[in-house]
This record gives structure tokens, sequence and C-alpha cells, in this order.
């Protein structure tokens, strides 16, 4: 028995919960096969399964069907044309009690709100689901596995309540399903896609956007983070708990908010992050006490950190992190050392490979692409903040460069650097492969012509006779 | 006595608005004819000019767009730059009109003192926003030629709050103006009140926030007070619609007031407009204006 | 036309104009006479509603504060010293305080060419020599021709060739039915322009005497006009006091009322004190003395 299954239960018998909506699957058996397990009579579906053999294939014609669903048997659901499955705004909708379930090209809609009920849009139940190319729009949940490893998820979308953030489900979840393959979906204005205990778990080609977290792991190792997008979310990826975890080829773009990173390390082992594109995130990278224990460094490489309000920021408890060859552009911090780590704690070099700094002020006269001076980052703004983050209020306001003035004219008072790398890299890297850029740099071209124009208008409209006095006199003379 | 009663002509004074218009168009041409305008239209093109190249080399050329060191630099730029050039403009001008005999003779003509403050107040105030409009607009075409793909309209909103800016730094400006006798005067105290307001104010409320350990909310409402410090979360807010770079006070803002804080940040901006330029009315009217 | 009744102005604890009461008629011409400092601007700007005061006055019976712009419809105002933007060119200048009196159609070659300024239009106000500044104030004075003149010591920076033109000007102006309010301390010009004088002494009103009255006064006596570098000037005055005269600073030099046989009195003075001058001239009351002043001018 799981634990959810002990919880459910228990609660059930407090009275607190809504077992009926959920049941543990091991203890129902169909009371009749013309109902659902809660005694409602079978829909037009519902009543096709039940006739359904194992390994049948059942195909679905247009229509909107108001029902509930459990697929008790190891059947192929496909939907025919347009086929929407309308759980009337309450409780869950398809459920998954049989291994080897596929459920295809579905538009199922409106779940219940029950938080605290889990209400599902696809809950599944039994190992090697499939769940290809449904729609799922306004749901609390949308696809949850609950002990189905083996599964895979695929190219569905996934839109969640427009609810406020704290109201909202999950719109992946998978709770000890390892193996599973998830790829190619879109989720958004859902809560978290989460993965909870589940191993060597494949995630590549998602999109989230508009969720609490694009992807959160929790105490689930060796899971491969490739090729996704996560953008608008708080945070692009946090990573908790786990181990041997690859992130690689992600774009993480404009995750924003009080905790609003692109991608977070929490007590994470053995972790690689490679090639990513950090753009625009409050910070873009979080380190929190990773790597956890300290038999492997975690390793950063050809990632490309810009425009984030910080690149990195490390807690006291980061330490062993290694950064090579990644592009650190123009962000408003580059490094942040909240409450004041170590300086050596992390590296931004190892032998001959250092990073790419767009503030490097060096210069490289032996022409071997690498600055001659080591890049040492030590403002003593920048080192306020780290201790007064409220004082970020004055950022690019005169009274921050007159602070930093002070510190480069005083010894006395500058700071310690924060970190340093000794081989920087006079030019950037290319962009990772999923960099592709946005925007086209005509409307910035015709916004500066325009505003021109309206300067030298007005200066037109101010001396419209520009005619020589010399002239303009002789002709008065005759 | 001689001859009988000269006719009177049958003539009726111009309205306010008439005379508000001739007067700013006079002192708009003026302005722009005269030598602080170029200058400080060359200087803030070629610093903005500045600031974009080395962002945009600082970035390496890979083109990334995004909120970075550009359009800080801009922002910290035009911080720097628009209160000086409005406060200086403005203390100088009814100040040295007044030492010319200028004021006099204008104020002797059918035209009352307040005409002549907005005159001059939307007169230098066009002056400026020219300035403005052809030193980022250079700036732009400049970050364009290298290939930056900035969203315009961050450019746009940076011109737009930039003249509004302007215009508050004017109205202060001419208020020195007002009520200084000599134009000396007036332009020293313009450069006092620059420096409070650029790096005393900030200073201060920076220490005043570590000692005393001020609340947010209550640092987020002082820094209100300050047009500088309104102009700058609001050219990052109009950017991007959080002030969460800002820190714990700009997350506390973001999320406190939300949409709202364009309004709040336009009354700051406003009050910064109106309540000068009205005391620079009332000290011309009330007061001798000579 | 102007009235002015119990006038008092203050700068500080200093009383300007004092409890000063006026009236002025439809086509009268009164000068205010006095000193340097004896209230006569101040009056002035007073009566323009430039400044603020006790006491009420009126210009063709518009309050000059509370409608001041009704008020200075009426007026035509040239000041001591025209003060305008130095870039503006002549026609401009018309064109643009046409415009303040409500005149769209003003090109401005007709504006000057009545004050002897044809052809200069196209120049700028500071390459315009003193004369011309001033001849082009008047011109916008008499925009869209106002029943009333005030005009502020016109002639104090304008030298002697300058100033009779100027009055000349002016006589031919006020025989036209103008009101004329305008302050002097040149007997000359109040002699040539004045029907009634109102002499004023530390702001309040001395006394009020005719025209011709004022020009049997002044008969008596002479003024030297003497011209003395600035950095000398407090010590003439000095030495002047010292021998007995009254003199007042003008401008470039000194003003020394003399009686008519005692005229080389003062330099005599000025010679014994070692205070340098450079030339002098002799300003008597009434427009025959106006050949001799231009003779004193040529033989200097």
């Amino acid at each position: 028995m799981n634990r959810v299954a002990i919880i459910l239960t228990a609660l059930g018998a407090m009275g607190m919960g809504e077992p009926g909506a959920h049941p543990a699957p091991q203890h129902e058996e169909p009371a009749a096969i013309e109902t659902t397990a809660q005694g409602v009579a079978l829909g037009a579906i519902g009543r096709r399964i039940a006739a359904a053999s194992p390994g049948d294939v059942v195909e679905i014609g247009e229509g909107v069907y108001r029902e509930r669903i459990r697929i008790d048997r190891p059947v192929t659901l496909i939907a025919r044309g347009r086929v929407v499955i309308d759980g009337g705004g309450s409780g869950d909708i398809v459920e998954i009690a049989a291994p080897d379930v596929t459920v295809r090209g579905f538009i199922i809609r409106n779940t219940g709100a029950d938080l605290d009920g889990e209400n599902a849009a696809i809950r599944a139940l039994a190992p090697r689901a499939t769940i290809e190319n449904n729609v799922l729009d306004d749901v609390l949940f949308g696809v949850d596995l609950r002990q189905s490893p083996d599964s895979r998820v695929a190219g569905n979308r996934i839109g969640g309540k427009r609810l406020d953030v704290a109201r909202r489900g999950d719109g992946l979840r998978l709770w000890r399903s390892d193996r599973a393959v998830v790829e190619d979906n879109v989720i958004h204005d859902g809560r978290d896609a989460i993965l909870w205990y589940s191993k060597d778990v494949v995630v590549r080609r998602n999109v989230g956007r508009n969720c609490r977290y694009g992807l959160h792991l929790m105490f689930s190792d060796g899971v491969a983070i490739t090729d996704n997008e996560f953008t608008d979310n708080s945070v692009g990826v946090y990573l908790m708990y786990s181990a041997g975890v690859e992130v690689a080829g992600n774009r993480l773009i404009r995750n924003r908010g009080p905790s609003g990173y692109g991608l977070g390390l929490k007590e994470t082992d053995r972790f690689a992050v490679r090639d990513n594109l950090i753009v625009g995130n409050r910070a873009g990278i979080y380190v929190d006490g990773s790597p956890f224990t300290p038999d492997r460094p975690g390793e950063f490489t050809g990632n490309t950190l810009a425009h984030n309000d910080v690149g990195v920021v490390f807690l006291p408890s980061a330490r062993g992190n290694v950064f090579t060859a990644n592009n650190f552009i123009d962000n408003v911090e580059q490094v942040s050392v909240a409450g004041r780590g170590a300086l050596d704690a992390n590296r931004f070099w190892d032998g001959e490979v250092g990073n790419f700094w767009s503030d490097y002020t060096g210069y490289d006269q032996n022409g071997d692409g690498v600055g001659d001076f080591v890049h040492e980052s030590y403002t003593l703004f920048e080192n306020l903040l780290d201790r007064e983050p409220a004082l970020r209020l004055f950022l690019f306001s005169p009274a921050q460069q007159a602070v930093e003035f002070v510190g480069r004219a005083i010894p006395a008072v500058r700071p310690e650097p924060k970190f340093c790398d000794e081989v920087p890299l006079m030019r950037p890297q290319p962009l990772p492969a999923c960099a592709v850029v946005e925007g086209g740099g005509g409307g910035l071209g015709l916004t500066g012509a325009a505003l021109l124009a309206a300067g030298a208008g007005v200066i037109a409209c101010a001396a419209p006779r520009r005619s020589r006095p010399g002239r303009i006199l002789k002709g008065a003379t005759p | 006595m001689k001859a009988a009663a000269y006719p009177v002509p049958a003539l009726r004074a111009p309205s306010a608005v008439s005379n508000t218009l001739t007067i700013a168009g006079r002192e708009l041409r003026d302005a722009v004819r005269s030598r602080w305008f170029v200058l400080y239209t060359l200087a803030f093109a070629a610093l903005g000019l500045g600031v974009s190249f080395v962002s945009a080399a600082g970035s390496g050329g890979t083109g990334l767009s995004g909120f970075g060191r550009t359009t800080a630099g801009l922002i910290n730029l035009t911080l720097l730059f628009v209160p000086l050039m409005a406060l200086t403009a403005g203390a100088g001008s009814i100040a040295s009109d007044r030492e010319r005999g200028m004021l006099a003779y204008v104020f002797a003509q059918p035209t009352s003192p307040v005409e002549t403050l907005l005159g001059k107040y939307l007169g230098l105030g066009a002056a400026l926003a020219a300035c403005l409009a052809l030193g980022l607009g250079a700036c732009a075409g400049a970050l364009a030629a290298r290939g930056l793909r900035t969203d315009p309209s961050s450019i746009l909103w940076l011109a737009g709050l930039s003249v509004l800016l302007a215009m508050g730094m004017l109205s202060v400006g001419l208020l020195i103006s007002a009520l200084a006798r000599r134009t000396s005067v007036a332009v020293g105290t313009a450069i006092f009140v620059w420096l409070a307001l650029v790096f005393v104010s900030d200073l201060a409320l920076m220490a005043g926030a570590v000692a005393l350990r001020l609340r947010i909310e209550d640092l987020f409402a002082i820094a209100l007070l300050n047009p500088l410090q309104v102009f700058k979360m609001w050219s990052l807010h109009a950017a991007d619609a959080s002030l969460d770079v800002l820190g714990p006070a700009g997350l506390y803002a973001s999320e406190e007031f939300g949409a709202r804080l364009h309004p709040i940040f336009g009354a700051s901006l406003a009050a910064w407009i109106v309540a000068p330029l009205t005391l620079a009315a009332l000290a011309l009217s009330r007061r001798s204006p000579l | 036309m102007i009235q002015i009744d119990h006038v008092t102005r203050r700068f500080g604890r200093a009383v300007a104009v004092d409890d000063v009461s006026l009236k002025v008629d439809s086509g009268e011409s009164v000068a205010l006479w006095g000193a340097n400092g004896a209230g006569k601007t101040t009056l002035i700007r007073c009566v323009l509603g430039l400044l603020r005061r006790r006491g009420r006055i009126t210009i063709g019976g518009h309050e000059v504060r509370r409608r001041g712009k009704a008020a200075r419809m009426l007026v035509g105002y040239v000041p001591q010293e025209l003060g305008f933007y130095d870039e503006l060119r002549a026609e401009e200048a018309i064109r643009f305080f046409a415009r303040l009196k409500g005149l769209r159609r003003v090109e401005g070659a007709e504006e000057l060419a009545r004050v002897g300024l044809e052809g200069h239009g196209r120049k700028r106000i500071r390459e315009l020599s003193g004369g011309m500044k001033q001849r082009l104030a008047l011109a916008v004075a008499l925009l869209g021709d106002p029943p009333v003149l005030i005009l502020d010591e016109v002639t104090a920076s304008l030298d002697a060739v300058g100033r009779e033109e100027f009055v000349g000007l002016l006589e031919g102006l006020s025989g036209a039915g103008r009101t004329l309010l305008f302050a002097s301390h040149r007997v000359d010009e109040v002699s040539a322009l004045a029907d009634r004088v109102v002499m004023l002494d530390k702001g309040r009103v001395a006394e009020v005497l005719a025209g011709g009255a004022f020009v049997a006064r002044m008969r008596g006596g002479a003024v030297l006009h003497v011209h003395i570098p600035a950095e000398h000037r407090d010590r003439a005055m000095r030495a002047l006091r010292e021998s007995g005269f009254d003199p007042r600073l003008n401008g470039v030099g000194l003003l020394v009322p003399v009686a008519h046989d005692q005229k080389a009195g003062p330099l005599q003075a000025l010679a014994q004190s070692g205070a340098p001058f450079s030339d002098f001239e002799v300003l008597s009351p009434g427009r025959a003395a106006r050949g001799k002043t231009r003779n004193s001018e040529a033989t200097s």
C-alpha cells in the first residue's frame, strides 16, 4: 500500500477527505458492470470500455461526453475527430486502473477545483500507461501518474485553471513512476510539473509557461532534462534532493517573482548543467547546498546567462561548483554570494578554461583569446546588496555609482573580491543551439528614426525662416 | 489741455491660451538657437551613443536582447543629465529675464505673469523634449545599427518618461528662478538641488534604510518622493512589468500595487510638475515679480 | 484716464512711494520729476500693475492688478532701456508683441518706419544702437495705437543727438491727443512734453506745477552734466558736496544744478579734487536751450 493511499484512507475514515472521488484501486471491485464505482450509471464511453476485451482498440466518435471514465482493462482508447470529455466542474475525469492502457487524442476539460481531492483530468494507477496527444484544458491536475512506471506522456497540451497559484494543481505529476518518458508536452497555467521519487525519467522538448515551477524534481535521481523551454514561470527548473541529473539545452527565460530562478538546485548531487540559454530571470542559477556530498563537483558548462538580475546566486552552503566556458552577458549582477560565502568555495575556471564576462575590462595582448588579467569582481555596491538586499531599490541610480566610486577610490572600504576567473575568455562562446534570437532590429531602427524626426521637427518648427539675412537686405534695398 | 479724448482702439486682449502659445513659441525659438541647447543636445547624444556602443560591445555581439546594461546605462545617463539640464534651463530663465529688465517689459504688455510662466514652461519643455528625442533617437539608431534587438517600446517609454522627468525638473527650475533675485544665485541653487536629488537624498535614504532598519514599504514610500527614483522605477516597470529587479522593496511594490503602479508613478511625477509651477505662479503674481 | 489713489509701496522698510494720489486726464501729458530714488520708476511700475502696493490705481477704469490685461491693453510702455532677446530681429520683435496685443496681421516694416527704423527690420536687437533700441521700444509701445503712453526715463541712456531725436518723436505723438505719463529728470524733456509736472521727493508728491510754471522755475538756473569715469564718481560727489553743490548720479556722470552765473563752479571744484572729467554739457530748460546743448557738444 502506498503512502497516498494510506493518507487518503485515513482522511476518509476521519470524514475529512473525499475518498469516493479517487478510491484506492486495490480496494475497489466494480459493484455492478453497468455503474461506476460511485454507483453512477456508465456513460457512452464507459459502456464501450466495459464491452471491450483486453488488448482491444476502442475508438470513440465525435461528440461531447459528460461522464467519468474508469479504464479497468488494458485497452487502447482513441478519439476519432473532436472528442470532448467534460468533467462538469467536479471530481476527476479519466482514471487508468489497468496496466498497458493508451489514451490518445482526446479533449478533456473542466475537472473539479478541489485541491484536497486532487481532481485530475487523467490519473494513472498502473504501469505502462501511454497518454498521447490529448488536450487538457481547465483542469486542476492534468496528468497524474501514481506508481505508473514505464509510462509515456507525450504531445499533450495541458492548461490549468486560471486560479490564484495557491489554488492550482500540478499540470503534470509523477509519483514513484520510474523510467517514464515525458516529451513534447506543453504545460501552462498550472502549479508545477513535478517528479516525486521517480528515477531515470526523461523530460525532453516540453514547454512550460506561466506555472509556479516549470519542472520540479523531488527525490528523483538519474533524470535527464533536455531541450525543454520554461518561460515566465516562478522557477524554470527546480532540482531538490535529487542526484545524477542532467540539464542540457534548455531555454530558461523570464522566470521571475519572489523566488524567480531560471534553474534552482537544492541539495542536489552529481549534476551537469550544459548548454542552456538562461535569460532574463530574476536569478539565472540559484545554488543552495549543491552539490550536497562533496564527491563530485557540480558542473556548469557552455551555458549563456544573459540579462538576469543576478547571473548566479550562491548561498553560503553552495560549495564545490565549477563553471567553465559559460557566457555571462549583461546580468545586472553577474554573481552574487548571499550572506557572504567563501570566495574559493566555487570556481570559475578550470585549468585553462574560464568564462566570458561582458564586464571584463582587461585585454588580450598575446592574442590567445584569454584575457591577460584576472577577472575579479569587487564592487562595493554589490557587496552592500549581498548584505542588505533592500538597497537593490537604488540600483541604476547615480547614488550607486557614487558608492562604487568610493569603493574604487578608497582601498580601505574596498570589499574582498567575490570570485575570480584567472583565464577569462575574450570572446563569448557560441550561443547554445537552443538560442533562437527573437525579435527584430527593424523596430528599433524605426523607433530611432521616429524620435530623431520628432526632435528635428520641433527644431524646424522653431526656426522656420532660415534664409540668409544678407540676401534679404540686398533685396530690400533696390 | 490738448485735444479731446484719444479714440480707444477696438481691440480685445488675446486669450490666455493665445498669449501662452505666443510666448512659448518665442521661448522655444530662443532656446533652440541658444548655445546651451546645442551643447546639451550634443553632449546628451554623445554620451548616449557612448553608453550604447560600450554596452553593445559588452554583449560580445551575441545580439541577445533583454534588460541589460544598455537600458540601465541609458536610464543612468538620463538620471544624471536630464535633471541637470532641466533645472539649470529653468533656473536661468526667469532670473536672467529679470536681470535684463525683460521680465518687467513683457509684464508691462497686456499679458499676465501666469501666461509668461506657462509660456516659458511649454517653450523650454518643448526644447528639452526635442533635445531628448534627438539624443535617444540617435542611441536607438546606433543600437539598431549594431544589430541589437531591444524591444523598441522600452526606448519609447524611456523617451516619454524622460520628457516627464524633464518637465518636473523644469518646473522646479522655474520656481527657483521665480524666487531668486539673481541669475547666478538661481543657477547655483539649481545645481545644489540637482546634487541633492541625484546623490544626497539617495545616499541619505540608503544610510537611513540600513541604520533605522526601515521597513521596505516605508522605503518604497519615501523613494516615491524623489522624482528621479520615480522615473527610474517607472522606466523599469514599463520595460519589465515587474520591479523585482529592485529587490524586496520593488517586489513589494509590484505585488502590492501591480498595474496601479502606473498611476502611482504618474501622480508622483505630476505632483513634481504641478506643485512647483503653481508655487512659481503664485510667487510671480502675488509677490512682486520684478 | 489714469487714476492713482493713496498709493504706497515699500521695499522692506524703505518707503519707495508714499501715499501718492494723482489723476491724469485723457489727452493730458504729465511728467514725474525728481531725483534718482524719488520713486518715479516705482510709481510707474505700480501704474503698470507690475508691483503690489497699497491704494488703488485704474487706467481707463480698469484696476491695474485685478484687470491688468485690460488696463495694459490701453497702454504703450517704453522702458529706460530695452531688454529683450538679443538674437531677435527687429521685425520679429514687432510681430511678437503685436501678437501679445492681439494684432495678427502685422509685418513689422510699417511699424518700424513710423519710428524712423525703415530698413533695419532684419537687424538683430544686439546689433542696434541705443537710440535705435529705444525707437524699437517706442514702435512696440505704439502697436495697436494705445491711448496711453507710459515712459520711464526713456532717454537716460542715449547720447545728446539720440535724445533730441527721440524727444522730437515723442512731441509728435503727444500732440495727437494721447495721454502721456513719463518720468524724467531732464528739464528740456519735461519742458518740451509736459502739461503738468509732479515733483516727487522721497516717494511723496512734493508739489504739482503746470508746465509753464515749471519752465519758469527752471529757467533761473541750469544743470551741468559732467562725464566722469565710474571709479572716480564717489570722489567727485564728495568734492562737489564740500563745495556746496548738490550733485546727482546719472548714467555716464553727474548732474549738478547750478545758478545761471555759476556754471564753471563745479568744474573748478572737480579740478581741485583731482577727479578726472572728460566732457560736460550744460542742460537748460526750454526748447531754446537745446540749441545751446548741441553747441556745447560740438565744441567739446
